[in-house]
């Protein structure tokens, strides 16, 4: 009664959410500022390629994290000169990164093609809590990482609605001229967020690599989570309590499959992927008209430059 | 953040840095990518000779070059006719996997009762229609609610890839070879009706649909009435408006030719290359690196044809080099060379518009000149 196959996939769900939480969360906080990275896969697989390397040499794992953050944050660098020094256009920097940076990753990682990383994360069991029926495998033996990440959700849900600091982001991400007037400096604003927005990318790359996948390859380490993980913010309407609930439905619908085939029912596994991307387009298209937009929509000024002379 | 710089307006563009510019940046980015191989324990110059020699100094390699390019050019036409106008189909990615849908079922349900130049004007009709119809909701949404097309373009194209992924690896699908038991493949279209190869080579009719297709939108854009509409609809919707230009109407229209552009990249890649979907669909990425060759041509038909030869050139050097003997080099370098170039590239291009100018401690800021009228238009 303890480990039921609907238990076991919502506790497996709960562990394929956090890489695309993790990476959306860095998204939110980067989109929040005003500018769009669309290069989150790339960032991801260079943050796991990483932190692979790292581990499996040094066999630690927090400072494997810690480099594949490091890793994907100089990334974002590139993108955070070319739009916001340079004003190139977002999308284009964006899709550029994710190109480079999956050449990249499979270069680095090609010795390590296919090969295991002989540690990995483990999970906590926290005291009598974890022997609860059903909550005790979904909520209480999970890896700290996933405990970390529901606490980042909490931090920047805080920082953007109780803090200065949030308040300026937010100001300039919706209006960077009338922030750049009270003083604010738009530029540094976006770099920090931009760069954050990659080292979380990284994180949630490295996690795939530490906790989830058993070993390195390109195709599928990420699988396509980066994008997942864009469509999330979407879903998530920048929010990051709705980005984490969003991650939850989203890593249920990968993880669902184990369930419904012991149940019984077949869904074909490329339906149950279709879910994540349909669904934000529903959720666009009904959040998105005009009325509501002012309340839950994207931030004013996502993916225009800024620059204060050409106003 | 105060880097002692400052971008300037250019006053007026001149053919030289036109030129210029881009060369530097391809050159920039082949630099940092020697020092970057070089850190990693190969001989750059080896390698770089090796990218050359295999895409275009021998006449295979030239022929496969081309080969490789024709997609690029109508996935490039389809990002830079929307990019021109400030909308953002980033999802032709998704709209060839719908074009070559269409044109495998055509090729395999149709194409048979058909003689063999009128089945491949089928294919290439039933695969722009699909493309178009991919991007159809997107426009739709774009035209009338004012919703992103940036997300629900990229959406669908993952939405595209799964339903292709189901054809090819579902039970009982139309599109599924039932003779592949091992690993799913997609049924293969008859040799009867596949597209014509140019002699010995690889090339096939798609380059000759592709350089059409570069004439027709220069065309379109350059001497008609909707080419007009969608420069000013680019510039100022609100000027568009009220200049009496249908504006959705425009949007809708250019939003649909991109897809029936990608959808036709994608039917002439069945009919000329694969013969049938290819499971592979995200690895080969030709949808997104077309978004890299519009903006490397500048979002210009032309800019587009001779990007997508040099890339289409690069991308084959990938797979040719495994085959050069000498220096192990691994495929991988072509793609990340792509990446650099067009990092560099997109930087570059602010160099097109802006020139830099030492800040002088203590000077005031010199007010901008106003945009010139020919900035305006572009």
């Amino acid at each position: 009664m303890n480990d039921t196959a609907l238990v076991l996939t919502i506790a497996a769900a709960v562990g394929a959410a956090i890489p695309i939480a993790l990476a959306a969360l860095g998204e939110l906080l980067a989109e929040r500022s005003g500018v769009l990275n669309l290069g989150i896969e790339g960032m991801m697989l260079v943050g796991a390629v990483t932190a692979f390397l790292v581990g499996d040499g040094t066999g630690n794992l927090w400072l494997a994290l810690v480099i594949g953050m490091a890793a994907a944050a100089c990334l974002a660098l590139v993108h955070a000169f070319l739009s916001v020094t340079l004003r190139a256009n977002q999308i284009v920097s964006g899709l550029a990164l994710v190109i480079f940076g999956t050449g990249l990753a499979t270069f680095i990682g090609k010795p390590i093609e296919g090969r295991p990383l002989a540690t990995d994360l483990h999970r906590v069991r926290i005291g009598a809590l974890a022997d609860i029926p059903v909550l005790g495998p979904v909520l209480f033996r999970q890896d700290p990482i996933v405990y970390a990440t529901v606490a980042l959700a909490a931090a920047i849900a805080f920082y953007l609605n109780k803090t200065r600091p949030g308040l300026s982001l937010r100001a300039v991400g919706e209006s960077p001229a009338t922030a750049d007037s009270t003083g604010l400096d738009v530029a540094r604003t976006r770099y920090v967020h931009v760069l954050a927005g990659g080292a979380l990318a990284g994180a949630g790359g490295a996690y795939l690599i530490l906790a989830q996948v058993p070993s390195w390859s390109q195709a599928g380490t990420t699988s396509g989570l980066g994008w997942i993980a864009l469509a999330l913010v979407v879903f998530g309407s920048w929010n990051p309590w709705r980005v984490l609930f969003g991650a939850l439905l989203f890593g249920l619908a990968r993880r669902a499959n184990f369930f419904l085939q012991d149940a019984g029912v077949s869904v074909p596994a490329e339906i149950l992927s279709m879910l994540p991307y349909a669904l934000t387009i529903i959720v666009l298209v009904v959040w998105g008209s005009r009325d509501l937009r002012r309340r839950v929509g994207a931030p004013a000024s996502l993916g225009l430059a800024f620059a204060r002379d050409e106003r | 953040m105060n880097l002692g710089f400052q971008l300037h307006r250019r006053m007026e563009r001149s053919l030289r840095t036109d030129i210029l510019v881009p060369v530097v940046s391809v050159l920039a980015a082949l630099v940092a990518g020697a020092v970057f191989l070089a850190v990693e324990g190969y001989d750059p110059v080896a390698v770089y000779r090796a990218l050359v020699e295999a895409s275009f100094t021998t006449w295979f390699g030239i022929t496969d070059s081309l080969a490789a390019a024709s997609p690029l050019i109508l996935t490039g036409l389809a990002a830079a006719l929307t990019f021109r106008m400030k909308l953002f189909n980033i999802g032709a990615e998704g709209q060839l996997y719908l074009g070559a849908i269409g044109a495998s079922w055509a090729g395999l349900a149709l194409a048979a009762e058909l003689p063999r130049p009128l089945a491949a004007v089928v294919m290439l009709l039933v695969g722009a229609a699909a493309g178009a119809l991919w991007i159809l909701p997107a426009a739709v949404f774009r035209a009338w609610l004012g919703t992103s097309e940036i997300i629900t373009t990229l959406m669908l194209t993952f939405v595209g890839l799964f339903l292709m992924r189901y054809l090819i690896f579902g039970g009982a699908s139309f599109w599924r070879d039932p003779l592949a038991t091992n690993f799913p493949q997609g049924r293969r279209i008859l040799p009867e009706i596949r597209f014509d190869t140019f002699g010995t080579t690889r090339v096939h009719w798609g380059l000759v649909i592709g350089v059409v297709a570069v004439v027709v939108v220069w065309v379109l854009i350059r001497f008609t009435r909707v080419g007009f509409d969608m420069k000013v609809v680019g510039s100022s919707p609100a000027a568009a408006r009220y200049a009496g230009i249908p504006v959705r109407r425009t949007i809708m229209t250019s939003l649909l030719l991109s897809g029936a552009l990608a959808g036709i990249a994608g039917a002439a890649e069945v009919g000329g290359r694969a013969f049938a979907l290819d499971p592979n669909g995200l690895q080969l990425g030709l949808g997104f690196t077309g978004i890299v060759v519009a903006a490397l041509g500048r979002y210009n038909a032309w800019g587009v044809l001779i990007v997508a030869l040099m890339l289409g050139g690069l991308r084959n050097a990938g797979t040719a080099l495994q085959s050069v003997s000498g220096e192990r080099v691994p495929e991988e370098v072509s793609q990340m060379l792509q990446g650099a170039i067009l990092l560099f590239a997109t930087g570059g291009e602010v160099f097109l518009r802006h020139k830099l100018v030492r800040r002088r401690k203590g000077a005031a800021l010199e007010p901008a000149p106003a945009a010139t009228p020919a900035e305006v238009a572009a």
